[in-house]
């Protein structure tokens, strides 16, 4: 009895134990399942992806006038995802005939507008849009295209995506997922039993992980909530966690965060999240206008982004997007004659990543340093800002060739300096101070050293154009003005002794400034910025637009201020816009993920230095191309083409420059080793090759400023500096002054002279007359490019 | 042979029939044809008072500058400038966005148009009245001084700039130099 009632005690215990387990138990699970639903519910229902900024490039705009031909057109059309189709009847489509283009415009939500799409017709005469109208044959004035996306500001290793709406969702997508990767989607709860076991299953005759049996919301939970590990525990909850959401949220709202979420493949450090990005990444253009066969890549590409990159394994993910397609068509989403078509069709992925992507990571680098000063990295990486860049594409393209093919032409020469040239490239449209092209090395898609921003590089004779500007705007020279080019010691504050020379180590006495200047003379420069004043000359690189002043020393004269090419452009933009000075910009407008603008660099213009003075210079410049340093670039730049420009070559050949400016463009160029070593290269053979290339290859206008209302032309002798006629043969060269400027009269071709007589005293050999009278060959070799 | 006997040159050439200051001047081949073109005499409405500055006078040295001539200056007069029909459009399209208070819309539009013609001086106007409106007075007047220097010769246009400049001058007190402006603007105004 007592051994019963023992036993009795023994089993209430246990009874009572066991309860308390489960009690414990049920509280821990209750627990965990409140810590989770309240994570999902939270997370989920403030549903905000980290969204990177993207940044577009800037706009095509169309207008009649515009400078563009039909062939062109089309190719931007390409390069922006549009297709040749039919009557051009949707968004994205466009039909050629001859001259004659129907397009239908892509909705697009720019800074200041929202432009719905729209239908349009243009007509083209050469390299000209005559017509620009509606289908009802309206005047259209002027309208944009949606720009091209170039890419986002996403953190290191960092997700990037576009995020979509289910409304830009084509309706074959989800149901095309729903029948190939979770056929009960509609009516599960989180989890498909069923799906499990099978999948346990042939993973167990497998002997190892093969199928993975998870219902969307399950993938969608993993790569929302949860790291990759594959293990029982996350297993089970990721499984609590799908119950939990399809308990709370509709089934569109899981299958549009999905759609959003997944990861579809790599470029380099972003991971493509998101069939809106991944559309864009294999296809260039929105996921909206993806047909039958592009839907079943993406769906393909879903299984495994590495195993099925239709980039890399071409093959393998054709048979598995054929297969995705005989499955669909078996499932009734499609017809299977709609299907059969769709896989006789390649597997349509535009090129390469880096070109598809449109990555230009040296000018994107610009934009992500220019939005700094203004938000903070989290706003950028995070926030979903839209950012309206100033990158023309065509430009982008066209500056990368010049570069490359220059760099390899220099290559070819054999030259042993030469080997492993790099080259860098800047582009500005001089009047809206906008940056509209970087190459940052002879492999512009290499995200790497960025050469045009961080690079420092003494400029050589770039520098001396600010030495004559000092010197005009003092008003005690013109560029008529004699100047000595002749030695010169000076004492520097270190006690050494800096004694210059020429380039050709030889000397021409007195000299005209537009002689010193075009022909790069450094004794006659030094000369002339020891006479003006070294503080006066080191105050025009901050009037022209940097930072600071460089050290005020004497070599400062010849170029040994280290710059870098964005910098150079900042002060050359000031030269090409008639002496404003407008800061660079590579932003033209933020908005945020409701279109609401946001702060962005300003247009800004002020005046730099006297308008005379600026002038005077400026066309000084333009003789560089006439009779200096710029010559040899003359013959492969349309005839008509006015530029002005200046060439920079540092000691020992180690930097090649040239920046130089038509009325449209500004370009800088720069060639270097990286090491720093000489590349053999003089501004004129290196730099200023490329330089033509690309400003012949654009469509731009002449250099053509207007000249001050207080001054005048005149014409006066290249070489004494003295005022002569227009028909004292080569030399004469017509500057401006103010009025009122005192010059000598040549006494050998004095100003009042007739042709006829000027043709009698023209040596009859083609040549100049040098300081001395003496005849010179034609044109002048270049002393200090 | 370089000395030739130029007066007797000129008494030949006078025979001939030829003048020495009748003949138009052509740009010679191989200098100056690629700079800008100068107003050409005769081209513009008037040309007076160029005035007699002797090329020795004393203690000026050749290339230096004396003290400027006074003005104004005839030169010859350009046709007012225009707007193309897109940057018309689009000045339109800002002055609506600039009425709804929605300025950064208007200077989005205005650049725009700038982008397409960035020679054009009325639309530097046009960008400098909406800085005005911002507040931006630096920079309203800024964009009247850019607008006067791409419209040399054109009397309309200079004297639109130059009432900017007096307006973004009167803004920030400076009301002497907005008066000097001001006059400035009226006088050119009558041309």
């Amino acid at each position: 009895m007592a051994k019963s009632k023992r036993s009795a005690r023994t089993r209430r215990h246990a009874q009572k134990g066991f309860a308390i387990l489960a009690l414990l138990l049920l509280v821990v699970a209750v627990v965990v399942v409140a810590v989770l639903d309240h994570r999902v519910t939270k997370q989920f229902e403030g549903r905000r992806w980290t969204l990177p900024a993207r940044v577009y490039a800037q706009p095509l705009e169309l207008y009649v006038g515009q400078t563009l031909s039909a062939a062109k057109f089309t190719q931007e059309l390409s390069r922006l995802g549009y297709i040749a189709q039919g009557p051009a009847a949707r968004p994205g489509t466009y039909r050629r005939k001859g001259d004659r283009i129907d397009l239908f415009v892509r909705a697009f939500h720019f800074s200041d507008q929202e432009q719905a799409a729209l239908q349009l017709r243009v007509a083209f005469d050469g390299d000209a849009i005559t017509e620009l109208t509606d289908t009802q044959g309206a005047d259209v004035p002027v309208i944009r295209l949606d720009p091209l996306l170039i890419g986002s500001i996403f953190p290191i290793h960092g997700e990037d995506r576009i995020v979509v709406s289910p409304d830009q969702v084509p309706p074959l997508l989800p149901a095309a997922l729903k029948a190939v990767e979770d056929r009960k989607f509609d009516t599960h709860h989180g989890v498909d039993p069923l799906a499990i076991l099978r999948a346990l299953l042939t993973n167990v005759r497998a002997g190892q992980v093969e199928q993975g049996g998870s219902t969307l919301t399950q993938q969608l939970v993993k790569s929302y909530f949860l790291d990759s590990r594959r293990t029982l525990g996350r297993k089970a909850e990721e499984a609590i966690m799908a119950v939990i959401l399809e308990s709370r949220f509709e089934k569109t709202d899981i299958m549009n965060a999905y759609i959003n979420e997944i990861y579809l493949g790599q470029d380099g450090r972003r991971a493509v999240h998101g069939f809106g990005l991944a559309s864009q990444f294999y296809f260039g253009k929105p996921l909206s206008e993806c047909a039958l066969h592009e839907i079943a890549l993406l769906v393909t590409i879903v299984r495994g982004p590495s195993y099925y990159d239709p980039r890399r394994h071409p093959e393998r993910t054709l048979e598995r997007r054929n297969l995705v397609l005989k499955l669909l068509a078996e499932r009734g989403v499609v017809k299977p004659e709609e299907a059969e078509r769709a896989m006789k069709k390649p597997l349509g992925v535009t090129d390469n990543a880096g070109r598809s992507a449109n990555y230009f990571p040296a000018f994107l680098d610009l934009v992500r340093r220019q939005l700094r000063e203004d938000y903070p990295e989290e706003a950028l990486t995070e926030a979903g800002l839209t950012v309206f860049s100033t990158l023309d594409p065509l430009l982008q393209e066209k500056a990368e060739d010049a570069l490359s093919e220059e760099l390899e032409r220099q290559e070819k020469s054999g030259r042993k300096s030469a080997k492993g040239l790099e080259g860098t490239m800047v582009v500005t449209t001089p009047q809206t101070g906008e940056v509209i092209a970087i190459v940052g090395g002879r492999r512009a898609s290499f995200d790497g050293f960025n050469r045009a921003l961080d690079m420092q590089r003494p400029i050589g004779s770039l520098a001396k154009p600010l030495v004559y500007l000092a010197a005009f705007e003092s008003g005690r020279y013109t560029p008529a003005s004699i100047v000595d080019d002749a030695p010169v010691e000076l004492k520097l504050p270190n006690g050494q002794v800096w004694k210059p020379g020429n380039y050709d180590k030889k000397l021409r006495g007195p000299v005209p400034l537009v002689r010193a200047l075009t022909q790069s003379l450094n004794l006659a420069t030094v000369n002339l910025g020891m006479a003006v004043g070294l503080d006066k000359v080191a105050k025009t690189y901050v009037q022209l637009g940097l930072d600071e002043a460089p050290p005020a020393y004497p070599s400062m004269l010849l170029g040994a201020a280290n710059l870098n090419p964005i910098q150079v452009a900042q002060m050359y933009n000031t030269l090409a816009n008639g002496g404003f000075r407008s800061p660079l910009r590579a932003v033209r407008a933020v908005i945020d993920e409701h279109g609401k603008p946001l702060k962005a660099p300003e247009l800004e213009v002020s005046q730099a230095a006297p308008a005379e003075a600026i002038y005077a210079l400026d066309r000084v410049l333009i003789e560089v191309f006439e009779r200096g340093t710029g010559e040899p670039a003359r013959r492969s730049l349309p005839p008509t083409l006015v530029v002005a420009g200046k060439t920079g070559t540092s000691n020992d050949y180690r930097d090649s420059w040239f920046a130089g400016f038509s009325g449209g463009h500004l370009i800088v160029v720069w060639m270097g080793h990286d090491d720093n070593s000489p590349t053999g290269l003089t501004g004129t053979t290196g730099a200023l090759p490329a330089w033509a290339k690309l400003m012949s290859s654009i469509s731009t206008t002449s250099f053509e400023p207007l000249m001050p209302e207080e001054m005048e032309d005149r014409w006066i002798d290249y070489f004494s500096g003295k005022e002569t006629s227009p028909y004292c043969d080569g030399s004469a060269v017509r500057l401006p002054f103010m009025y009122g400027t005192v010059l000598e009269p040549s006494e050998t071709c004095p100003p009042g002279i007739s042709p006829e007589e000027a043709a009698l005293l023209a040596p009859p050999a083609e040549g100049t007359i040098g300081p001395d009278g003496a005849p010179l060959p034609s044109p002048m070799p270049p002393t200090q490019p | 042979m370089r000395l030739a006997p130029v007066p007797i040159l000129v008494l030949l050439l006078m025979a001939s029939g030829c003048t020495l200051t009748s003949f138009e001047p052509d740009t010679p081949k191989g200098t100056g044809t690629h700079t800008p073109t100068p107003p050409a005499p005769g081209s513009g409405p008037i040309i007076t008072s160029v005035p007699e500055v002797s090329p020795t006078a004393p203690g000026a040295e050749p290339g230096s500058v004396v003290a400027p001539t006074p003005l104004p200056r005839e030169r010859p007069r350009t046709p007012p400038a225009t707007l193309s029909p897109a940057s018309k459009a689009l000045v339109g399209q800002a002055q609506t966005q600039r009425k709804k208070g929605d300025l950064p819309g208007a200077t989005a539009s205005l650049e725009r148009a700038l982008r397409i013609e960035p020679n054009n001086p009325l639309l530097w106007i046009e960008m400098g009245r909406l800085r005005m409106d911002q507040h931006n007075y630096p920079q309203a007047e800024a964009m009247g001084r850019k607008a006067l220097s791409m419209s040399v010769g054109d009397n309309r246009t200079q004297s639109q700039a130059w009432l900017l400049i007096s307006d973004s001058l009167k803004a920030r007190g400076k009301n002497p130099q907005a008066q000097e402006a001001l006059a400035k603007s009226k006088e050119l105004s009558q041309f």
